[in-house]
């Protein structure tokens, strides 16, 4: 199974680091989508079946918890699972983003970081079908 | 109480740096270098328990570097100014991210705004009412890269 994935990232180079990032993992991707906020997130989820959303946090606009709080408010897209890898170091703001079913990762992450997180919430893994 | 904040910052920097940006950070040795002041800055804000601002400078090298590496592309003719600027504000935003809990605790929640680049020949300086909390200097393979953080009001007593 090939994973459709939405990047959002205020940071088109974080954006990059994070594809390839993917692409050194091995994982089955399908398409990858990109948005700069969380409202050109939103955007994207509305016209595009996505398996896993990677998200951050501080961006212009729409943050990444707003983007999940709207998630969360609309049946066709409140189960997508979503990773959030971001600077953030506070455990009181990463433990609310746990509490609303997301999976965080802090920058600077390594591959191996990605990787066994997409697994966890995909059961999808290097090797598996393309 | 400076010097605390200095050794906390730097080593806090040096392990981003490597894991981010795969470049390898030593504490600047100004009698037996020849690196070059460097030029090229970028500042981020954040507000919480204590607010202040946390700037970067780079030397060109150094930039460049920082942009291929995070790009993982073979030839630097196929970075442009822009993925520069943007790899710099991230160094720097991560580095904040990084940086803040250990000085704040990691319970406290930080506002942290988007990176600005430091208009050309301008000094690292903080808003108005910051004053200096810590001065780190680094040697990176490719050159000379100073990190600046002031802070608004009591200069925090560091956590970690």
């Amino acid at each position: 199974m090939a994973l459709n994935i939405l990047v959002v990232d205020d940071s088109a180079v974080m954006r990059k680091m994070i594809i390839k990032t993917m692409g050194m993992c091995g994982l089955p991707i399908g398409e990858i989508k990109q948005a700069a906020n969380g409202r050109e997130g939103l955007e994207e989820l509305g016209k595009n079946w996505i398996d896993i959303v990677i998200l951050d946090i501080n961006m212009p606009v729409m943050n990444g918890e707003e983007m999940i709080d709207e998630m969360k408010q609309d049946p066709e897209i409140k189960d997508i699972p979503v990773i959030v890898i971001s600077t953030e170091g506070s455990s009181t703001r990463i433990d609310r983003l746990k509490e609303k079913g997301a999976r965080f990762i802090q920058k600077p992450f390594t591959p191996e970081m990605i990787r066994d997180t997409i697994y966890e919430v995909t059961g999808v893994g290097e090797g598996d079908e393309r | 109480m400076r010097d605390k904040m200095d050794k906390v910052i730097s080593k806090v920097v040096t392990e981003t740096i490597e894991k981010l940006v795969f470049m390898f950070a030593s504490l600047y040795d100004p009698e037996n270098s020849t690196e070059e002041d460097p030029d090229i800055g970028v500042s981020v804000s954040f507000t919480g328990p204590f607010s202040g601002t946390l700037c970067m400078k780079v030397s060109g090298e150094v930039l460049s570097e920082i942009a291929v590496n995070m790009l993982g592309v073979d030839d630097e003719d196929e970075i442009t100014l822009d993925d520069m600027n943007d790899a710099l504000k991230e160094t720097v935003n991560v580095i904040c991210g990084n940086v803040l809990p250990v000085i704040g605790g990691k319970e406290a929640v930080f506002n942290i705004g988007s990176p600005e680049i430091i208009p050309e020949g301008e000094d690292l300086k903080g808003s108005d009412g910051e004053e200096l909390a810590s001065d780190v200097k680094l040697s990176l393979d490719e050159g000379r890269c100073d990190l600046v953080l002031f802070v608004n009001g009591k200069i925090p007593e560091v956590v970690e």
